[in-house]
Order: C-alpha cells, then structure tokens, then sequence
C-alpha cells in the first residue's frame, strides 16, 4: 500500500473530487479504521493496532505527525469523535467489562468519562462539532437506539472562526 | 456513629469523583422519545443542529437526518431506496451534504448527496475495495472512508469540491 501512495497524491476523480491516502504512520503495512476527522479537516483520528490492542490514534492530516494524547490503557479504543478544532476528542474505551464514552480535552489535559444511567453500553459514538451534545448509539435489549445527550455543562464550546457565541446581553 | 462515617464516605466519594471530572450525562428527552418512535437506531451523526442516523423499523432502514431545534426529520428526496441497505453515514455542519455507505445490488457503494440540489453523486473507490465507516469534516471538504482491500482495512481521504 505505502509504494501505492505517490500514484495516489493528488489524483482527480470525478466531480473535481481529490483522492490521497491517509497520512502514512511510518510503522509498516498496518490496518486503520474508524476515521474521524476534526470539523476543521486538520485532525485525523483513526483507530490501530499496536501490541494487539485497538488504539485510537490522532494525526495532523496534512503531515502525518501525530499527536500525542493521555489516552492510555483501557483499550480497546472504538469509534472516536472530534471537536471543531480538535480540542475534544471523544472516544469508546473499555473499563473492567464494561464499555465506556469518555471526552478528552486537549487543551487542558483532562479525561471526562461519561456516565450513562442503569446499565446502557454505548456502541458507538459522535460529538457535534462544538462539543455541546453527544449521540451514543446504545444497545439496550438486544435492540440498537440513538440517544442524544447534553454536554453543555461539562465541556466549554469548541467554536468554528468567527461563529457566534451565546449569552453576553443584548447587542 | 456508623452510619455517620458512612454518609461521610459517600459524600467523600462523591467529592472525590466529582475532582476526577465524571459528568452525569443529561438526555434531550423530546429528541430522544422522536428518535424511539422511529425504531431501531444505529450510526450516529451529529452536526451543529442535525443528527443523521441509519433508523428503521421491522429490518426496513433508512437514513434520518433530523433537524435538532424541531427534533423534527427532513425529507431527503431521492437518497433513501428500498432495495439499498444504508452501513453508514455521516453529515456535514449545515447539514447539507451527507456521505453514505450502502449496499446495492450486491455491492458495496459510497455516495455522496446534495440536500440543495438534492443530487446524489457516486464517489468510486480507487484502488478498488470495499468501503465501511465514513466520515465527512463538519465543514465539509474532506470526506475520510475507512476501505477494505486485500484483507486490510485502510483509510482514504477525498477531498471534496
């Protein structure tokens, strides 16, 4: 795959659509799923094994260069999410027999795991670009079911340029 | 005496978890009852004031793309087919582009649609193989699918016009 990448930099397809390959990690041949970009298209989290554990992984795009995170322990990782600017990266990891949905916030370091009332596992999951809400896909019964939740009092908005905040009084 | 030191636990507990950061997650309920009505749920995407999801009922799916402030769906002319079996998809922030996998008449395909113009535009796979999750950046001009060839998944980026 890595001797196919220079054929694929930069090839047009149809509809004015480019195509590359992702950023190659300069481990060796190696499976990568899960994809997930930041809202900004800077950020590329994906999903890799390293010493047999699915890892999330996150790399500036453009560069390849990856970036460090505290995420450690607690694989397998599953399903990762980001912020607008990649601040926030959300992500499935496994606590004891349990799977869990935890935020973290690379501009302060910190893990927020997310709890879930009764017994729910979330399955997968999806950020919104701000940070304010989170959709867990969760399997309850047997049965696949969306829930979208809150987040706006735990995590501080992680905003595109220039678009508009709430609050701060009348104009 | 007891049962004193064990309410100070608790609250040392509490205190203690409440430092590690833990959030209790708050549901939007009106959202999350529409999203039951509508049946089984999987595939989630959200966007600045959408959520698209793969959502059917009786082995019948489809792709949703609900509008959040009315927790209301949007018609989707033209994406959504009877003889298609929607895998993934993933909305843009305005809500206004969605790339979906899907099977087809045998094959696995990644689409891309327009709600504008409501168009929808074939994205082949080159090298050939055989796309799974998709991800498209909420502004909307990269799309990332993670590719089955050879036995290996990759991931591809497509930059979109």
């Amino acid at each position: 795959m890595l001797a196919l990448l220079p054929s694929l930099w930069g090839c047009d397809g149809p509809w004015g659509v480019r195509r590359r390959a992702a950023a190659p990690l300069g481990l060796g041949l190696e499976g990568r799923e899960d994809p997930a970009l930041s809202g900004d298209g800077r950020y590329l989290a994906s999903v890799v094994e390293r010493g047999g554990r699915r890892t999330v992984l996150l790399q500036e795009r453009l560069s390849g260069r990856v970036v460090p995170l505290r995420l450690r322990g607690q694989q397998p990782h599953s399903s990762p999410s980001l912020s607008w600017n990649g601040r926030y990266l959300a992500v499935l990891v496994q606590q004891g027999a349990k799977r869990l949905a935890v935020v973290e916030d690379r501009a302060t370091g910190n893990r927020l795991p997310l709890m879930l009332p009764g017994d729910l596992e979330p399955e997968r999951l999806s950020l919104s670009p701000d940070g304010r809400r989170i959709a867990l896909q969760l399997l309850d019964q047997g049965r696949m079911r969306v829930e979208v939740f809150d987040l706006g009092g735990l995590l501080e908005p992680d905003l595109a340029p220039a678009q508009p905040v709430q609050g701060g009084g009348p104009p | 005496m007891a049962q004193g030191r064990s309410l100070l636990l608790s609250g040392s507990l509490v205190l203690l978890l409440g430092g590690c950061g833990f959030g209790t997650l708050q549901p939007l309920r009106g959202l999350n009852d529409q999203l039951q009505r509508a049946g089984t749920g999987q595939s989630p995407s959200l966007a600045m004031g959408w959520l698209a999801l793969i959502s059917g009922q009786s082995g019948r799916e489809q792709v949703l793309l609900v509008e959040l402030g009315r927790s209301m769906p949007v018609p989707l002319p033209g994406l959504n087919r009877p003889d298609a079996q929607p895998l993934g998809v993933s909305v843009d922030g305005r809500g206004e582009r969605l790339a979906l996998v899907r099977q087809l008449e045998g094959r696995t395909e990644l689409v891309l649609y327009n709600r504008r113009t409501q168009s929808l535009q074939p994205l082949p796979i080159k090298p050939d193989g055989v796309p799974r999750q998709v991800n498209i950046s909420a502004d909307g001009r990269i799309l990332a699918v993670q590719v089955s060839r050879g036995g290996l998944w990759q991931v591809d980026l497509l930059a979109l016009p």
